[in-house]
């Protein structure tokens, strides 16, 4: 009967503290600082994808730990917050931001073992050395403009293009990728500009480019300086001879506020579903602005999508461990979880499109990039519609590594 | 003789004594002290923790630098982070081949050279125009990192230490190990500053800050001198940016760029202008502040009731921590010109006269 007893009251208590347990979930980015624009909305949607986890009991008997940190956009803070994260309550998952800070902790974030989802798809964070536990969870910068080319390639054949990149390594990233890329296509690279936020009149750039025979415009940068190109281009009259395009942060709701019409005809490349589509993600999307009174500013944003996207991946590894290990959820069996979210497997949340082969988000140990499809959007009558079927880049991953 | 001990005012009656590095034997024991504290310091605090006063004495050893350039010599400058990243990006070239102790002097001379070319304007242009003439340089800095292959246009190089004669440094030591580097280049460096100022090459500076006419009639050369006081500012900028790229396991060009600079001239007049106290004040002040203004904004962000007063759709929490810096700096410009370092003074003042007010 003692015995009985006893172990009546162990399994009580082991019931209690499973039902009591919590898992720790760090996001740091830039909700204040440059590129704030798009560290916003990301931050809200990590945000309100947690709550709803919670509420929703996504992961069963484990309440999830969601913390949001404002590093500034600046690399010690992003450490410091870092670091302090893995003293105090070793995360499960880290889900962070810019392309440099993210450079720079790859080789802390390796050592330590941390799953770590970026905001940034630079390329060369799933490139090696220290490189194993970083996930892009759509395709990289370097993908999405192989694909405009491509998409380029479809209807003018040996095409000038020029590109047009943000003054830092997020901007850079590409370059390399889209010259290799040229090559192969019969394309050529007339020039590459990069050009900051504080770009008040393009007038000199637009004109060299135009002298350069520039038939199309790549553009790897943040919303905000493409905008001012295209209300440039059009007052100059040349939104009619140069087509506009641009990768991730380049398009959106953010492009059409504060270009206007003149955005009208910009070429988008992206892996997020739009808010007019009726998928699962953007329905969540919409029930959840609503619920958490977020403004209509976040949810248009495609990055306030992203962010949903990258803590529903957390949330779903962290669910899958659970399974998977006996309940055991930490950086370690989240790693075992993503690594193995593939397959039939594979993860379907519906905030990205669907590769041919129906697979949304896949990872594997060697292959990082999580949904690999993208479409070629539109803007047109003041919103992005999508001009392609998904595709993925044919071409990326002969150029990635030549 | 007086007693040494309980020396209460200046009794110095020669040359020699005028110039000694502590002014009296309670200044050196309570640099001792000092010392023994901030040696037993990481044992009561935690990795994250250290790593905060990691960046606290980079950053005093940075604004050494500024000190010595603009404190003293007073020429502005607003190219301290450049001068930072040619330090860096030095150790990351060379970390594969040399050790650690030959790589951050090697940073060191190879900004203290570009300092000097840096300089080389200030012998026709002063005040904004020299200003200016850095700015110029802290632009070019960043512009020619951000295309240049061999400094990965910009991108991470990574630089690792791993082993230190035998100890292996890693995660759980990383942060520790390079707290007592970087603690005892400090020393180093500040009492290389205090030496240099009591002898004939700081009392140069001072002398060509005030009136560079004036000295150049005394016999001073004030073109050498504003050379000599860029580079030796530059040359501490190249040690604390090749610290720094240790201790962040890799340099990025985005450390290193004009809001950089301006936060080491922020942390310069706020800790007090041309002071080894405020070198120290300024940036410990400037990174907690940043630290409890943070704790601050989440405070807020998790309080319903400052939620609920707060206008819908603006992120008053988040503004709260660019905002205090802009505050702090025009405070201290408005109400305390001469930092923190006037505080310090004032508070050894009151301690050396009580219970007497004067």
């Amino acid at each position: 009967m003692k015995r009985a007893m006893v172990l009546a009251m162990v399994a009580a208590l082991g019931l209690a503290l499973a039902q009591g347990r919590t898992v720790n979930l760090l996001w740091s980015g830039a909700i204040t600082g440059p590129t704030s624009d798009v560290g916003g909305p990301y931050g809200a949607g990590i945000e309100d994808y947690c709550k709803y986890a919670n509420e929703q009991k996504l992961i069963p008997n484990v309440t999830l730990n969601c913390t949001v940190r404002d590093d500034q956009y600046q690399n010690p803070n992003t450490q410091r917050i870092f670091e302090e994260a893995l003293d105090r309550a070793k995360p499960a998952m880290y889900l962070g931001y810019s392309t440099g800070a993210m450079l720079q902790l790859k080789p802390l974030i390796n050592e330590v073992k941390m799953p770590t989802l970026p905001a940034s798809a630079h390329i060369g964070l799933i490139d090696p050395p220290n490189n194993q536990y970083m996930f892009l969870p759509v395709s990289s910068y370097s993908e999405q403009v192989v694909a405009l080319m491509e998409y380029i390639n479809r209807t003018t054949k040996n095409a000038k293009i020029a590109l047009v990149v943000n003054p830092s390594p997020f901007g850079r990233a590409v370059v390399d990728h889209a010259r290799r890329a040229a090559q192969r296509l019969g394309q050529s690279i007339v020039d590459v500009r990069e050009v900051g936020g504080g770009n008040l009149d393009n007038t000199a750039l637009l004109r060299a480019l135009d002298a350069a025979g520039a038939q199309f415009i790549i553009h790897q940068n943040v919303a905000g300086p493409v905008a001012n190109i295209l209300k440039d281009a059009k007052r100059l009259g040349l939104d009619k001879k140069i087509r506009q395009m641009g990768a991730v942060y380049t398009g959106g709701s953010d492009l059409i506020r504060l270009a206007g019409d003149a955005a009208e005809g910009y070429l988008w490349a992206s892996s997020y579903y739009t808010l007019d589509e009726n998928t699962p993600g953007i329905a969540l999307q919409k029930q959840l602005a609503a619920k958490y009174n977020r403004s209509p500013d976040i949810l248009n944003s495609t990055n306030y999508t992203a962010g949903m996207l990258a803590a529903a991946i957390a949330v779903e590894a962290m669910k899958r461990a659970a399974q998977r290990f006996n309940g055991r959820i930490d950086n370690e069996t989240v790693y075992q979880a993503l690594i193995g979210m593939n397959g039939p497997n594979a993860f379907k949340p519906g905030f990205a499109v669907s590769t041919k082969s129906g697979i949304e988000i896949d990872f594997t140990r060697s292959e990082q990039t999580g949904a690999e499809g993208l479409r070629v959007l539109e803007a047109k009558g003041g919103k992005f519609v999508p001009v392609t079927d998904p595709f993925t880049s044919a071409l990326f991953r002969q150029v990635r590594n030549p | 003789m007086r007693n040494p001990w309980a020396q209460t005012g200046n009794y110095r009656t020669s040359y020699v004594q005028d110039t000694t590095i502590f002014a009296n034997y309670r200044e050196i024991v309570s640099v001792v002290l000092l010392l023994v504290a901030l040696c037993i310091l990481p044992m009561f605090l935690e990795r994250s923790q250290v790593l905060v006063l990691n960046f606290i004495l980079i950053y005093a050893i940075a604004v050494l630098g500024l000190n010595i350039t603009t404190g003293y010599a007073g020429l502005i400058s607003v190219g301290q982070a450049a001068f930072m990243g040619v330090g860096a990006y030095t150790v990351a070239l060379s970390a594969p081949n040399l050790p650690f102790w030959l790589t951050i002097p090697l940073g060191g001379l190879t900004a203290a050279v570009i300092g000097f070319v840096v300089g080389i304007p200030s012998l026709r242009v002063k005040h904004l125009y020299l200003a200016l003439a850095t700015l110029a340089f802290q632009e070019i800095f960043v512009w020619v990192v951000g295309r240049s292959p061999a400094l990965a246009q910009g991108a991470a190089i990574p630089v690792e230490m791993r082993n230190f004669l035998g100890l292996e440094i890693g995660f759980r030591n990383h942060n520790f190990f390079w707290y007592y580097v970087i603690l005892f280049v400090l020393v180093l460096m500040v009492m290389a500053w205090r030496n240099l100022l009591r002898g004939k090459y700081g009392r140069a500076l001072i002398a060509v800050r005030d009136n560079d006419r004036a000295a150049d009639a005394m016999g001073m050369d004030p073109g050498r001198t504003k050379l000599f006081a860029f580079a030796l500012g530059a040359f501490y900028g190249g040690i604390a940016g090749g610290l720094l790229a240790y201790m962040q396991r890799a340099v990025v060009v985005e450390e290193f760029t004009l809001g950089r600079s301006v936060a080491l001239l922020a942390m310069a007049i706020v800790g007090g202008l041309g002071t080894v106290v405020g070198s120290l004040l300024g940036p410990a002040f400037i990174e907690f502040l940043r630290l409890y203004m943070e704790r601050l904004s989440e405070w807020m962000k998790s309080n319903a009731f400052i939620q609920s007063i707060t206008p819908a759709g603006v992120d008053v929490a988040s503004a709260l921590l660019p905002l205090s810096f802009g505050l702090v700096i025009v405070l201290f410009l408005v109400f305390e010109p001469r930092g923190l370092y006037n505080w310090w003074r004032l508070l050894r003042s009151y301690f050396r006269t009580w219970p007497f007010k004067y």
